[in-house]
């Protein structure tokens, strides 16, 4: 019996064993040596296990910060003196120009001030000032480039590589690739927002047509994992009791199928649930924190309980990449609990209210947990990922006070291994408009993100319905300049 | 039908002659100065100097060569035409060699001098003449793909299902295999009741198999399960993943499509009676034209985008990824073969161009997503017509009780209702529609849509281009103009005018329309029924501002208050005999009015909507801003035509396509569900990529066993049973699943059946089986709406909150669970189940601790584990026989000594529900022996 794992093994004892079986055209399509798929040798018994990279990596762990809702370049990152002079003015060439929700309006400089930040003066605004504080250890991408101007799409976009529903999460397809180098703790871990989940939800870190093994587990602060905890009604000693019990009947009913790796997964993947039922409250119990950290992070903030939530979630994050998960989702924003800027970064109709509830928000604990990282050595192997969906105007929309959405350009950034800091790549126009300066696409960013974790973007692919899928679809090229 | 499918080699076609006669035309025009330009003194040099290295006889990279003339006139993989005699602008080969599109630079080393560039121009501008030698206009293309092949019937020397087994143990024995030895009968009818119901064998259904020592015991086995309708409701759920057939629509608002649900038990009603499978796909394409509606929502059944900004260049991209879904559903699920890979280029395996792509979008380009009012059946019309002269008959005996108010002769019509009100008038072309609102029932008025019909299409929509303006609009983030005509239902998306006194709100068309009706109402989600508009006027006008009447509520009964829309009856005055007689007739007059009502109310299925398209045009890299010239509705050229007109009318285009898949000739169809059947019984297809049977895609383990049952399907009239039976009657499915060492190291993937290949159950089957065990499992409700997993949370983005408590609504058989799509069931979507965001031809079969947990520690298997225990309670007082009885329904199969003896040391210690617990866990209960 063979498990939907190791198709690569499929494939080389037939190639092997029956040669009169033509099966897989699939690994010759005139393909070049060097750009043939690599698939991953998993163990049925260990899906999890660490696997060997494509190359010698920069990065071992992942930590994603997704601003759901499209957070504004315009007030955090992308400094536009030109903008800050023609405050008020029409964009040129904007006249007929229709976004997302209508018409523009005038030019709009950023409601918070933007101030030279660290030994490198790089220009931040006032929304984000401690994020600004680090801004010597980020490498930012000002260039970046979506496909859709809407949020479900934009959001599905920058986590799959697609636009649709249905396809592997970047998290997905690194856990795929790799394992983890904890197996008693999930690969994958998406922390949504206190608020509830992003726009595009569970898409976000969804295992598409990959092994459903691969998908993003839904973990935060206030939201345990499900089904951890032993049944109420149960003992602990009765849970091992059964457990013990089941496992006799398994080992009884494989005498019959001596060799049958899936039944063997079965029997281990029992042993694995018993072992995260212990790791994992140990990682979530946030007691053994000190009172300095829970107020470095905010955590202990009684007057903004939001931002305590948050806080929460980036020591959770840190835990998490301490204990050696592959890949960790933290989110911030949601749109459950209010859309259009309410609860996330959709600042359409009142950006300088809705974003002053949302940067302090943010601000200390997203920073805290970046120092956190640096101070115990963590972004040595750790890459740091600053996203959001798409980015928003600099004009106001016609007849309101917030931005439209814009896929044009916007910005992004990364911190931690291999990547140079303090380092800005690309530009948009004189307003933040339209990237025009080594305009980069979504493709490009993940090509990037994998080539940091030993993986090749064109090679590690899936076969899929008549396709060998990719995370990068058939585009994107690494960003070399950004790399260190 | 004639055959499309030609043997080996396909003729030129219509587009093909249409192209010499303009060339010969060109030709003959440019015959005056043809010493100006030499090809062979001027052209080719150049092509040979700096092109043909790559695209010449050696290397035809992107599927280009310049030194044949079919190639040069219909381009390389991009789909452009390289050259067009006669039209150098809309020749691409100029295009690159004049470096005008970015990243595509010819030749790539060196730009061509500008007087080499002028030469190639000036050549295409004279007609673009080659010699002989660069062949003809357009060329035969061989089709020697194993799959485009005609079937080809092997002579076997057996016959029905011994014909499978010659085949398998032929190829077994060319690598030193042998067959295993049949599995004894108790394996057997667990694993046909698994594989064949998603359920497991009664214990009372094992004995009698056991016992039956006829000779025929096992076909007749066979036979009384494929007339389960287990069956259906087992099998169903593998086309339902092939056809990512889901109920909400995905995307980020993600709402319910509460009319979804026919199809499903459409699909499981038509296994069940075995409908033919040319008839199970034609009726999927165009059941509208064939008497069988519902099986259209396999053309909607995928997700739909429903949030449209008001950037155009993104409604475009949006309408052409449903068009996609549906081209690359068609061309996956039925026929085997990715068609979306030509939406940007020509295909790079198969011989599909880019061209053929949109003649495909130009079949499915009159579909849209939506509901539609089916036609009623012949019974239903006749039952409708039968209440109407009954409610006449009824309405007339009653007038004479009739409340003074109302004893007029003419019969007005019902009075305004909050939920929805029907106008209907002359059909009439108008460009504007104005709704005047005079009164209310309290407030300012709350309309939720306004739609106007064109036959069955709404045209109000501002997706279909109309815009909507109003006298003054009340402001509230919930109540907005737009959503008027937002196509959405409800109050949160509804628009309230401005003014108490009144006020209107118009719907101008993107072109004068013709219009037969209008239906409108204050919340068609039947929660409010305030601020309701009493008393309206409708009007339309022309091009020229002539403004003529439709509707008003002049000829409604008047309002009064939500529940009176029947007239007042007196029976008082009237003698008691009379009064009775009356009341009576009155009470049967509101049966006879609800029994209509929910006739004509129950009718709506989400199965597409249909209206005769535009034009499509092929758009270059797929660009919806960029397109090339128009395409009509037809099949890939290579395999043949549809032979329809640029603009057949909407129905004919589906049909066309549905009589060409399914015509007996068409190869592919058969050899692709025969395969997919194969799969589900084997757990791997014949040809191991299920929806890819072209270049791309595996070759088949056993060539000549997939025409053998495809050529079965066909002879016996597209019969699926047939297909199971030959199939489950073959010892290669009735072999011992034990395994083997040698053959495990030559074959151990078991492409080769050398034994029945074992496999984990997939989560419908073992939460089926969990809920059969513990006699939770509602037999009684199969069919109908769907049960959901989750709590939804009603805001404008649907959040779908797993459900906490279960009751005997959530026991029913798990194809019954509303499908929400990116959700999955909390406790049994970790086992590998799809969320119907794409095609799954196979799921993948993953084993996983969260798995683990779920099943161990959830409240709804613990529930389960309960019920199970008390059912074991209820059924015996003894330990060993309660243990007996837990093993025959989790195992089919008495325990051993040992397993008698732990187990009831076992619950000793910890209990029954412990013990129904760990069984629940165990290998043994989830696997397909």
């Amino acid at each position: 019996m063979k498990p939907a794992f190791d198709r690569r093994q499929f494939l080389s004892q037939t190639a092997s064993g029956l040669g009169s079986i033509a099966l897989a055209s699939l690994l010759q399509q005139n393909l070049a040596a060097d750009a043939a798929p690599i698939r991953p040798k998993i163990d049925p018994a260990r899906p999890f296990a660490a696997r060997a990279t494509h190359h010698p990596p920069a990065a071992k762990n992942v930590l994603v910060i997704f601003c759901s809702g499209a957070c504004s370049q315009i007030d955090t990152f992308d400094y536009k003196p030109e903008l800050v002079k023609r405050h008020g003015q029409p964009m040129p060439g904007a006249d007929n120009l229709v976004t997302f929700q209508g018409q523009q309006g005038m030019l709009t400089k950023s409601p918070w001030e933007f101030k030279p930040r660290g030994e490198s003066g790089k220009m931040v605004a006032d929304l984000v000032p401690q994020l600004g504080e680090l801004a010597d250890d980020m490498c930012f991408i000002h260039s970046l480039t979506g496909k859709t101007n809407t949020h479900g799409p934009g959001e599905n976009f920058m986590s799959t590589g697609y636009t649709l529903d249905g396809f592997p999460s970047m998290g997905a397809w690194t856990t795929w690739a790799l394992g983890t180098e904890n197996e008693n703790l999930p690969a994958y871990v998406a922390i949504p927002d206190p608020r509830g989940t992003p726009q595009s939800s569970v898409n976000n870190w969804g295992p598409g047509f990959l092994p459903a093994a691969f998908q993003g587990t839904q973990w935060s602060a206030n939201k345990p994992l499900g089904n951890l905890a032993i049944p109420a009604g149960t003992s602990e000693k009765t849970d091992r009791a059964t457990r013990r019990f089941l496992k006799r009947l398994n080992e009884r009913h494989l005498e019959q199928f001596p060799g049958d790796a899936e039944l063997a997964a079965r029997i281990s993947s029992y042993e694995l649930a018993a072992k995260m039922q212990l790791s994992v409250p140990e990682v979530t119990d946030l007691s053994s924190e000190s009172k300095t950290t829970l107020r470095e992070y905010g955590a202990d903030d009684s007057e903004n309980t939001l931002k305590a939530q948050f806080a929460k979630n980036c020591i959770l994050a840190r835990r998490l990449i301490e204990k050696g998960v592959r890949f960790v989702q933290l989110f911030n924003g949601a749109y459950q609990t209010g859309g259009e800027g309410v609860s996330n970064w959709d600042g359409h109709k009142k950006i300088h209210e809705q974003y002053s509830k949302h940067g302090p928000v943010l601000d200390q604990p997203c920073a805290a947990l970046l120092r956190d990282l640096k101070r115990r050595g963590l972004l040595e192997d750790t890459l740091v990922v600053w996203t959001t969906e798409f980015g928003r105007m600099p004009t106001f929309q016609k007849g309101a006070s917030g931005r439209d959405h814009n896929p044009d350009g916007f910005t992004a950034w990364m911190m931690g291994a291999g990547v140079k800091a303090p380092y800005s790549y690309g530009a948009t126009d004189e307003f933040g408009y339209k990237a025009v300066e080594n305009v980069t696409t979504v493709y490009d960013f993940h090509a990037t993100i994998l080539h940091l974790l030993g993986l090749d973007h064109r090679r590690l692919t899936f076969y899929h319905n008549g396709f060998e899928r990719r995370l990068t679809d058939v585009h994107g090229s690494v960003i070399r300049p950004i790399l260190a | 039908m004639s055959a499309f499918w030609k043997d080996i080699l396909l003729q030129s076609r219509s587009r093909a002659l249409a192209l010499s006669v303009c060339l010969c035309l060109s030709l003959q025009v440019t015959s005056a100065n043809v010493a100006a330009i030499d090809f062979q003194r001027d052209i080719e040099p150049i092509f040979q100097n700096h092109c043909i290295d790559c695209h010449g006889p050696e290397e035809q990279a992107n599927q280009f060569r310049l030194d044949r003339l079919a190639n040069l006139l219909s381009g390389g993989n991009s789909g452009e035409p390289a050259v067009v005699p006669g039209d150098p602008d809309a020749s691409y080969l100029l295009r690159l060699i004049k470096h005008e599109e970015p990243d595509r630079e010819m030749p790539p080393d060196g730009k061509l001098s500008s007087d080499e560039i002028e030469l190639i121009r000036g050549w295409i501008a004279d007609g673009a003449r080659t010699p002989a030698s660069y062949g003809p206009a357009k060329e035969t293309i061989q089709l020697d793909h194993w799959s485009f092949r005609p079937l080809h019937r092997p002579r076997v020397p057996a016959g029905n299902s011994a014909a499978i087994d010659w085949l398998i143990h032929r190829k077994l024995d060319q690598n030193g295999l042998q067959p295993s030895p049949a599995a004894d009968r108790r394996t057997l009818i667990r694993r046909l009741s698994l594989v064949m119901t998603g359920l497991p064998p009664t214990p009372e259904d094992v004995t009698t198999f056991l016992r039956d020592d006829r000779p025929d015991a096992w076909q007749r086995l066979v036979d009384r399960t494929l007339s389960s309708e287990h069956y259906g409701q087992r099998w169903a759920s593998h086309w339902l993943d092939l056809v990512r057939f889901g109920e909400t629509n995905g995307f980020e608002t993600n709402r319910e499509r509460p009319d979804a649900w026919p199809y499903r038990d459409w699909v499981i009603d038509s296994l069940n009676e075995d409908k033919p499978y040319d008839q199970f796909v034609r009726r999927q394409i165009a059941g509208d034209a064939l008497g069988d509606d519902v099986g259209t929502g396999f053309l909607v059944a995928g997700p739909h985008d429903i949030v449209k900004g008001k950037d155009p260049k993104l409604g475009l991209v949006q309408r052409m990824n449903e068009l996609d879904d549906m081209i690359n559903t068609t061309g996956t699920a039925f026929l085997g073969l990715t068609t979306g890979c030509a939406r940007c280029h020509n295909h790079k395996f198969d011989p599909i161009s880019q061209r053929d792509y949109y003649a495909m979008q130009a079949v499915f380009a009159g579909v849209h997503h939506g509901s539609r009012s089916l036609t009623p059946s012949r019974e239903t019309k006749q039952q409708l017509a039968k209440l109407d002269a009954e409610i006449a008959d009824l309405t007339e005996k009653l007038k004479r009780f009739l409340a003074d108010e109302s004893t007029s002769n003419s019969m007005p019509r019902p009075a305004v209702n909050a939920v929805s009100n029907e106008e209907r008038f002359e059909p009439r072309l108008a460009s504007v529609v104005r709704f005047t609102i005079k009164k209310t029932s309290g407030g300012q008025a709350c309309i939720d849509e306004l739609e106007i019909y064109s036959g069955d299409r709404n045209v109000a929509l501002a997706s279909s281009g109309a815009k909507a303006t109003s006298s003054g609009d009340f402001k509230h983030p919930l109540h907005k103009l737009r959503h008027i005509n937002d196509g959405q239902y409800g109050n949160a998306r509804s628009w309230i005018v401005d003014s108490v006194s009144g006020g209107w709100v118009q719907i101008e068309f993107a072109k004068p329309t013709v219009i037969d009706r209008i239906v409108w109402g204050r919340d068609r989600q039947k929660k409010y029924s305030d601020r309701l508009a009493t008393v309206y006027h409708i009007e339309a006008a022309d091009g020229e501002n002539n403004w003529v009447p439709l509707a008003s509520s002049d000829d409604r009964r008047p309002f009064k208050g939500v529940r009176s829309n029947t007239p007042t009856y007196q029976f008082e005055s009237h003698p008691e005999a009379d009064a009775a007689q009356g009341r009576a007739w009155l009470n049967r007059l509101r049966q006879a009015r609800s029994g209509k009502s929910s006739l004509e109310t129950s009718a709506q299925v989400y199965a597409g909507t249909f209206s005769q398209p535009g034009k499509t045009y092929r758009l270059y890299r797929g660009e919806p801003d960029a397109p090339r010239e128009p395409v009509g509705p037809d099949t890939i050229d290579v395999f043949g035509s549809l032979n329809l007109n640029e603009d057949a009318p909407e129905q004919s285009r589906r049909l066309a396509l549905a009589d060409w898949i399914t015509d007996a000739t068409n190869p592919l169809t058969p050899r692709v569900i025969v395969n997919r059947i194969w799969q589900f019984h084997f757990g791997t297809g014949i040809v191991d990529t299920p929806s890819d049977f072209g270049h791309n895609g595996a070759r088949p383990s056993h060539p000549e066993l997939l025409d053998w049952l495809a050529s079965e399907l066909i002879q016996h009239d597209w019969s699926l049973k047939h297909i199971h039976r030959l199939i489950l009657n073959s010892h290669t499915w009735r072999q011992s699943n034990r395994p083997v060492a040698a053959a495990m190291t030559v074959d151990a993937d078991c492409r080769l059946l050398w034994r029945f290949p074992p496999r984990r159950c997939d989560a419908e089957t073992i939460r089926d089986s969990i809920l059969t065990v513990s006699d939770s499992l509602r037999h009684d409700a199969a069919g109908g709406p769907g049960f959901s997993a989750f709590a939804v949370q009603l805001e404008n983005v649907r959040h779908y909150h797993p459900k906490q408590d279960y009751g005997p609504d959530d026991w029913r058989r798990m194809i019954y669970m509303t499908k929400v799509r990116q959700e999955k069931d909390q406790v049994f979507g970790v086992f590998d189940c799809p969320d119907a965001s794409m095609v799954v031809p196979r799921r993948s079969r993953s084993t996983t601790p969260l798995q683990a947990l779920n099943l161990l520690n959830s409240r709804f298997v613990m529930q389960q584990a309960g019920r199970f225990a008390k059912r074991l309670e209820r059924e015996s007082d003894s330990t060993s026989r309660r243990v007996t009885l837990a093993w025959q329904w989790c195992f089919g199969r008495p325990p051993s000594e040992e397993e008698l003896s732990d187990s009831a040391a076992f619950i000793g210690q910890q209990g029954l529900t412990q013990f129904t617990r760990a069984l629940l866990n165990s290998n043994e209960f989830v696997l397909i022996p």
